[in-house]
């Protein structure tokens, strides 16, 4: 079964399509890998699912509904979650606040008005034991290292429990051990969740992904499992031709 | 959301208790001098308001006086009809002088003391929910915030001067009667006002106090660091930041109210950019992070202005010039700033003094 | 026609004041990000030099222009390396002691010199009017006119053509990178606060003759003017010469069908709906990290 279509979605940005038709589907609780040469279009596509650019012509469908013309928060409320490239959490909130920020099954003002304290206790706390920051919930984020920083924001991700997460590169910058327990813990996700993955590091990619998508130039070039991808002349072509 | 901070409820206890208590004791409960210290009290509500939305949400509102203005005005259209009632029509002087022979509708509602105080704090609210709307759907953040509320500031004060009919121009409404509340005759003189007023600020306080402490509080800081990753997790900012600008709005106008009464009169001077930013001033010397740090600056700063600038009549604006700038240089956070460093080194002496190691994830700040 | 000819000049002076004011700003602003509050008062100062100048020494306007000059930039210098330098990585706090700068140089001259309006002559070779045909111009506004666009390519030329601007130029775009080849940030910094204060005492001198001098003077001058500038586009002198002349006959013209407060209520509405569909501004061009 189908969470998300994208028909023929195209940006430009002045002369340059980042994206050019691109089509693809993503099934429930599958994690699917975006691969591609710089400047693919990878980043952007993730852009163009969460809102943070608006497609020029095209289309997306998520979980029935068309939401290309939604903005922002409303796609969020949809269930997309986004991690992005450069790991962005509050520095200046603590690390518990920043769970509790991202856990926002009701995200309106008046409800917002009525919260005053989240417990650490279900799945705030399992969230926080996940990725190992249970000890240090007081401790302002702008004080975490890098390596942690990424955890905490994934497991923002978790808290929000979205139906679809989008991440940008998860283990840049991190150590193979850390891209190892990441690994893990997209390999518990899967099922729950439906997650796309843009990754350069091909031996994170063998390791979770289920389905491969190669881009090139703002298209789709080659779609299949990791094995079929790694042999298949076209992807070659792109990777080496350069 | 700040929790476990014991220090801010102690603060806040013992400025409530000088309120309520000291300062009355302190000024021998004279009638003068009360009213004096009144004008203080209303002035912190705006300053609190002020820090409400620039101090959370990061929106500096360079045009605060102007939802303070409207409420003053509101307050002093409402006392200038009751004391117009022996007029022909009930018609306000200047606007005989005026050629307006009959009361125009935007001023029928003045008549009752209810709509009064319900439209000193709605019609603020209001307009800064229309502007909140116009600003923060297009995203309009930061530097040009201030900005725009800076030119619309200037073409209100502009326009009230030019509307001279209806708000008396230049020379504001003046000649108002006293305020008759329920019942109660307001002698602005007394303690039981003064109560008013302290009781007013306690309210406002409490009120913004209980807004940032709720999840609006954290989602608001939130969008002060990084709006767009807040709008990532279902938030809608131009809602929260809207919502933040008029609730301060509001409590500006409630100050306004409180002002006009004060002072017995309403002026376009309230409504001028030289007081918008004294508002700011106030607010950054007290600390904008925190409400009752903001109202205990404009007390401060004010009480310095009613003290020092009758000895050095020329200078004051020296002095507070001056001091302004060594402030924004060198304590960005403000008194309430200063105040919480030194809390934090205490407690942290505290907690080595008790033989507990330093964690070392602590050792890192 | 006339009527016609003489509202376009009197825009076009109204834009010439402006453009002189808002120049110093938009360097300022579009090099280093600072909204310079205190600007007004640079050109308050500006005028008092000039009419000390004249009063003191007997000296004429126009000889009192490369001294006004100096005098401010060095003034501007003095600000920079005292206050503004330490704020530059806290935009919005440079609003607030910038501020802060206006109050105490306004109140300075207040108790130095008197809160009361002084009196400037204009240069003796300009009084008068030229007429062509019904349409009388004054002299002097002709001569502000020229001076400012005088001024204007001096300072474009400045940016585009000489080693000072590419340097700063640099500087707007990388200040690390620029400082790892050997450019001096801070110096390129204060030397060009410096030069937009200058401007800003050029531009109080030319204007002394006609508005009203006196210390508070500035106040409305550097809301006005920071106007222009966002309306222009941050760091664009094209821009803000172009808003000059928008602003200046848009008040002109609103003020010729409506009345001056009117007019001036109809530009601040405009230039908010401006701002918030364009904040951009009109000609974008250097744009700051």
């Amino acid at each position: 079964m189908n969470l998300m279509q994208i028909h023929n979605l195209t940006v430009q940005f002045g002369g340059l399509r980042a994206v050019n038709g691109l089509s693809l589907e993503v099934r429930k609780g599958e994690l699917l890998c975006l691969l591609g040469p710089n400047g693919a279009g990878k980043s952007t596509t993730l852009d163009l699912i969460c809102g943070k650019t608006r497609a020029t012509s095209g289309q997306i469908v998520f979980d029935g509904q068309d939401i290309t013309g939604l903005k922002e928060y409303k796609r969020a409320r949809c269930g997309i979650g986004r991690k992005f490239q450069v790991p962005s959490v509050f520095k200046d909130l603590t690390v518990l606040e920043n769970i509790e920020l991202a856990r926002s099954p009701r995200p309106g003002i008046l409800d917002a008005l009525r919260v005053f304290r989240t417990p650490i206790r279900g799945r705030v706390r399992e969230v926080l034991q996940i990725v190992g920051l249970i000890d240090l919930v007081d401790l302002r984020a702008g004080n975490l290292s890098h390596g942690q920083t990424q955890w905490l924001e994934i497991a923002m991700l978790l808290a929000q429990d979205s139906k679809l997460i989008l991440m940008d590169e998860p283990t840049a910058g991190m150590t193979i051990q850390e891209t190892l327990q990441t690994a893990a813990i997209f390999n518990a996700l899967k099922g729950d969740h439906t997650i796309i993955v843009v990754e350069h590091d091909m031996q994170f990619v063998r390791q979770v992904a289920e389905r491969v998508i190669v881009m090139n130039q703002g298209s789709l070039l080659a779609e299949g499992s990791i094995a079929e991808i790694e042999a298949d002349p076209r992807v070659k072509a792109v990777y080496l031709g350069h | 959301m700040n929790r476990n901070n014991t220090s801010d409820y102690l603060g806040h206890l013992v400025f409530v208790l000088a309120i309520l208590l000291g300062v009355p004791a302190a000024l021998g409960f004279d009638g003068f001098e009360l009213n004096t210290f009144a004008r203080y009290l209303s002035l912190a509500i705006v300053a609190a308001a002020l820090a409400l939305s620039w101090g959370t949400a990061g929106i500096l509102n360079l045009g605060q006086a102007a939802t303070f203005g409207i409420g003053a005005y509101v307050m002093a259209m409402h006392l200038k009809l009751v004391a117009s009632a022996g007029n022909p029509d009930g018609l306000p002087d200047f606007m005989g002088w005026n050629n307006v022979t009959s009361l125009p509708w935007f001023w029928q509602p003045f008549q009752s003391l209810g709509a009064t105080l319900a439209l000193g704090l709605a019609l603020p609210a209001l307009m800064a929910w229309a502007m909140g709307i116009f600003m923060f759907r297009a995203r309009i953040t930061g530097v040009f915030v201030a900005i725009i509320t800076l030119a619309f500031l200037v073409a209100l004060q502009l326009w009230f001067i030019e509307e001279q009919r209806f708000t008396g121009g230049q020379n504001g409404l003046t000649g108002l009667a006293p305020l008759d509340l329920f019942g109660w005759q307001v002698d602005t003189y007394s303690l039981g006002f003064y109560y008013l007023v302290a009781g007013c600020l306690i309210a406002a306080l409490a009120l913004g106090t209980l807004i940032l402490r709720s999840k609006v509080g954290l989602v608001l800081r939130a969008i002060r660091e990084d709006s767009q990753r807040v709008r990532y997790f279902g938030y809608d900012v131009a809602g929260y930041e809207t919502f933040v600008f008029s609730t301060s709005a509001a409590i500006a106008g409630w100050a306004g109210m409180l002002y006009a009464l004060v002072l017995e009169f309403a002026s376009p001077t309230y409504i001028g950019v030289a007081f918008s930013l004294a508002i700011v001033i106030w607010v950054a010397v007290g600390g904008r992070e925190s409400l009752v740090g903001a109202a205990v600056g404009a007390i401060l700063v004010n009480l310095a202005e009613g003290r020092l600038s009758d000895l050095f009549v020329e200078s004051w604006l020296l002095i507070l010039g001056v001091g302004f700038i060594l402030f924004v240089l060198f304590l960005p956070r403000g008194l309430y700033g200063l105040l919480r460093q030194g809390f934090d080194r205490l407690a942290r002496l505290r907690m080595r003094a008790a033989g507990r190691d330093v964690k070392p994830q602590e050792s890192a700040r | 026609m006339e009527t016609i000819i003489n509202q376009i000049f009197a825009g076009a002076s109204l834009a010439s004041i402006l453009l002189m004011v808002a120049l110093g700003l938009a360097i300022i602003y579009g090099a280093m990000g600072v909204i310079n509050l205190a600007h007004g008062e640079f050109v308050m100062l500006g005028a008092y030099v000039t009419w000390a100048l004249q009063s003191f020494l007997g000296m004429g306007l126009l000889a009192a222009l490369p001294i006004v000059f100096v005098t401010i930039a060095a003034i501007g210098w003095g600000v920079e390396r005292s206050i503004v330098q330490r704020l530059y990585r806290r935009p919005l706090d440079t609003i607030l002691a910038t501020w802060g700068i206006g109050i105490v140089l306004q109140q300075l001259v207040r108790m130095g010199i008197g809160p009361e309006s002084r009196f400037i002559a204009g240069p003796g070779i300009l009084s008068g009017n030229t007429s062509f045909g019904n349409v009388v111009l004054s002299n002097y506004r002709i001569f502000v006119l020229v001076f400012a666009i005088g001024v204007f390519v001096a300072t474009w030329a400045l940016l585009a053509k000489t080693e000072f601007g590419r340097k700063l130029r640099a500087v707007i775009q990388n200040r690390e990178i620029s400082e790892c080849y050997g450019i001096r940030a801070e110096k390129v910094y204060a030397l060009t606060f410096a030069y937009g204060a200058g401007l800003a005492g050029l531009a109080g001198a030319l204007i002394s003759p006609l508005v009203n001098t006196t210390p508070s003077m500035g106040t409305y001058l550097v809301v006005d003017a920071f106007l222009v500038v966002v309306v222009g586009g941050v760091g664009s002198i094209f821009g803000t010469a172009v808003a000059s002349g928008i602003v200046g006959e848009t008040t002109a013209f609103f003020s010729m069908l409506l009345n001056d407060t009117v007019g001036r209520i109809g530009v601040l509405v405009a230039i908010i709906f401006f701002i918030r569909f364009r904040p951009q501004g009109l000609l974008p061009q250097i744009v700051r990290r």
